[in-house]
């Protein structure tokens, strides 16, 4: 403690490689296992004491290591070098790819990691997961200490409003996504609702799994080759049907995604029609990925069929790219004001121990004066002793209390930090040298005891 | 009274403002807030309407304005109650500048509170007026809900779905359940109230029915909503073609709702009673 302590902060620091800085091939070789994490966090702790907090951030797209530390520069040259010894490689092979950033820009990152701002996909949202995962696997190695544990909720807070607050997260990224998305904007729920499949391509099977995982109740596989409907069918837990006998369940497919190559629309007008009678009108949902198209525009003229084709889809993914770069401007805001917010209790936590300091200090001058008189003190009654010893109480709190609300209030000043470090030089140490207080305490215990009532 | 009136419209006002931005621009949690100011809004109008029944001794429903009153608070009511329970959110700004503009135009004609003639000061009176209200509201509801379902329905039909409500939208298979629900729901309150009144009738006059104007327009819509129904279980009339139909329907409703009470009196006073 003291003054030398303070004089350097504690910083938040990362270091790592990502998408942008690197490419695949370094990253898997960079990246860390779920199940060592714990294990590499103990032995970094041991060899980068420079490090006095630490988390190991390790997803396909990046490798991090977040950490707390007081001499930044040293810390992070020390952890690079460590997880180059940890991975086998040397760090000069790589050290191109690495980006280092502290302070307000490392805390600004971590909220743009955890809001998915800084993903491949931007708005994807496993990484808050990853995130959350790495906080968990510190916390349980030992290596979370006030700063990162308070850093890493605030970033799991901000994810969470930019969820809410932006569109971030909706909207199409592909034509797979974009399919996906229309569907549930005509159903409700797709755990009642039959999918045709039409073709078994790769994007159509992309399609339908990702359906599948939304709970389809059945899923009706038809190919010109039925060895391979019947392969799908099986590999995504649906139905194979011959080619030319899809037509009956027409009835019952409410969402048809077609991508064979064919010459002839697989669909007349007037089989869909009939279809659509005797299904009651409920809706349907063509989804054409065929090139030239396997269902005739005009079918999406029909009531309660909605027939997109690849154009369309593309010119859906197009519009909303658009809305997620808004989505995402609305974020970076959002980052920007919780940034603000948690910077200024970071710089709180420096008045911390200017304040204990100044406390001390005056606390201090008291007891020396307390002690300095206590030949004529030791002569009153116990209880006039109590009230002077009250009455000198009262007066340090009360300057005190003009201090510590006068330094509370420049928080929020640049350079509140400055007007601590006067305030402790103004009423700090200097005043009394520390071996007289010392002595001084130690008088003052010795024959307090009675007095202290 | 006039305090909770006023705040009632105030409240109507801001919680239509709040709806449109969140559904335009979707800042915010802005929807939380909508439902909020919506419920006070609820609060106050339904103080304002004790005040009036306190002060004329009935369901105040004595006059037409009145009458378009309570309708009012009974659609934001059983609106607030939509939104909540069917996560709907996108009609909040039609619920509330309906019920803005009803309660406005009651406020802009208001001749004081009504007192009721002594013939239909009975029992009957709450039970018929409420069942026949409580009908009205839920397929003005049904009007609004469909209102929606044929925006965003054209709008996926012309290929063009709206980017910034994808995946806030409620999807188009909901609003047409919902409003399935709410014509069933209005329809049996209708027909409720239609027997109710006949019953009072014979109680009061001696005869079941006496074909004066809103007997009959009652019964024509009565029909038509039964026609509705009917269609869609056995046809399968749903999605856009019901929706177009629940619209028409309602503005025959609503339209002899306001033209019998302004022009003629008939039994049924001044209101829809």
């Amino acid at each position: 403690m003291g003054a030398a302590s303070a004089d350097v902060k504690q910083n938040l620091l990362i270091t790592g490689i990502n998408h942008r800085t690197a490419a695949v091939g370094l990253r898997e070789q960079l990246a860390f296992a779920d199940d060592e994490i714990a294990a590499v966090l103990g032995r970094l702790r041991q060899q980068v004491p420079a490090l006095s907090e630490a988390a190991l951030l390790s997803t396909c797209n990046r490798v991090e290591l977040i950490g707390v530390s007081a001499q930044a520069d040293q810390a992070a040259a020390q952890a690079v070098e460590f997880v180059a010894i940890e991975r086998g490689l040397a760090s000069a092979g790589f050290a191109a790819s690495i980006y280092r950033l502290q302070g307000r820009d490392a805390v600004r990152h971590l909220f743009r990691v955890g809001a998915s701002l800084d993903s491949m996909v931007v708005g994807e949202p496993q990484i808050l997961g990853q995130l959350k995962a790495a906080y968990t696997q510190a916390a349980e190695a030992g290596t979370v200490g006030l700063i990162l544990h308070r850093a890493f909720h605030r970033a799991f807070a901000v994810a969470k409003k930019v969820r809410e607050q932006t569109l971030i997260g909706h909207g199409a990224v592909s034509v797979s996504t974009a399919a996906i998305t229309l569907a549930r904007q005509i159903f409700d729920s797709l755990e009642h609702k039959t999918v045709l499949l039409l073709g078994a391509g790769e994007m159509a099977e992309t399609t339908a799994r990702q359906l599948g995982r939304l709970g389809v109740e059945s899923l009706l596989i038809t190919n010109r080759t039925f060895d391979r409907a019947v392969a799908l069918a099986r590999g995504l837990g649906g139905t194979a049907v011959p080619l030319d006998n899809f037509k009956p369940y027409l009835k019952i497919a409410d969402v048809i995604i077609g991508s064979l190559t064919t010459a002839r629309p697989l669909l007349t007008l007037d089989e869909l029609r009939a279809a659509m009678h005797e299904r009651k009108y409920r809706p349907v949902f063509l989804i054409d990925l065929g090139v030239p198209r396997n269902f005739q525009p005009q079918l999406n003229e029909l009531e309660n069929v909605y027939l997109y084709d690849i154009d369309d889809l593309a010119a859906v993914v197009e519009d909303t790219r658009g809305e997620r770069a808004r989505a995402a401007q609305e974020a970076e805001q959002i980052v920007e004001l919780e940034l603000e917010a948690f910077w200024r209790w970071v710089s709180g936590l420096d008045l911390v121990p200017a304040i204990k300091d100044i406390r001390a200090n005056i606390e201090r001058l008291r007891t020396v004066e307390l002690d300095r008189h206590r030949a004529w003190l030791a002569a009153l009654p116990a209880r006039q002793r109590a009230h002077i010893e009250g009455l000198t109480r009262g007066l340090v709190n009360k300057i005190l209390h003009q201090i510590v609300s006068e330094l509370r209030r420049s928080r929020g000043v640049a350079d509140a930090a400055y007007v601590a470090e006067v305030a402790r030089r103004l009423l700090g140490a200097d005043l009394v040298t520390l071996a007289d207080t010392r002595a001084a305490v130690a008088d003052a215990r010795e024959d307090g005891e009675e007095s202290e009532d | 009274m006039m305090l909770w009136l006023v705040a009632a419209l105030l409240c109507y006002a801001l919680s239509f403002a709040l709806f449109a931005v969140d559904f335009s621009w979707r800042v915010a949690n802005l929807s939380r807030w909508a439902i909020g100011v919506l419920s006070a809004a609820v609060i106050f109008h339904a103080g304002a309407l004790i005040g009036r029944g306190w002060a004329s001794g009935n369901l105040p429903v004595g006059n037409f304005p009145e009458a378009l009153s309570f309708l009012a608070w009974l659609t934001a009511l059983l609106g607030l109650f939509l939104i909540i329970r069917f996560r709907l959110a996108v009609i909040g700004a039609l619920v509330a500048s309906a019920a803005l503009i009803a309660l406005g135009a009651a406020e802009a004609m208001s001749g004081g509170s009504g007192k009721l003639p002594h013939t239909l000061r009975s029992l009957w009176l709450p039970v018929h007026v409420s069942l026949a209200f409580l009908g009205e509201a839920l397929l003005l509801l049904a009007a609004v809900v469909s209102v929606v379902y044929l925006f965003e329905e054209s709008r996926l039909k012309a290929h063009r779905p709206l980017p910034g409500a994808l995946g806030k939208m409620p999807s188009l298979e909901r609003l047409d359940q919902v409003n399935y629900r709410l014509l069933g729901w209005g329809f049996l309150l209708l027909s409720l109230a239609i027997l109710s009144g006949a019953l009072w009738a014979r109680n009061t006059w001696g005869h079941f029915w006496s074909w004066e104007p809103r007997e009959s327009w009652a019964l024509v819509t009565w029909v038509l909503y039964a026609a509705l129904l009917e269609s869609r279980l056995t046809a399968g009339w749903r999605g856009r073609r019901a929706a177009t139909l629940t619209i028409m329907v309602f503005v025959i409703l609503a339209g002899s709702f306001v033209g019998l009470s302004l022009l003629s009196p008939g039994k049924h006073g001044g209101s829809f009673g």
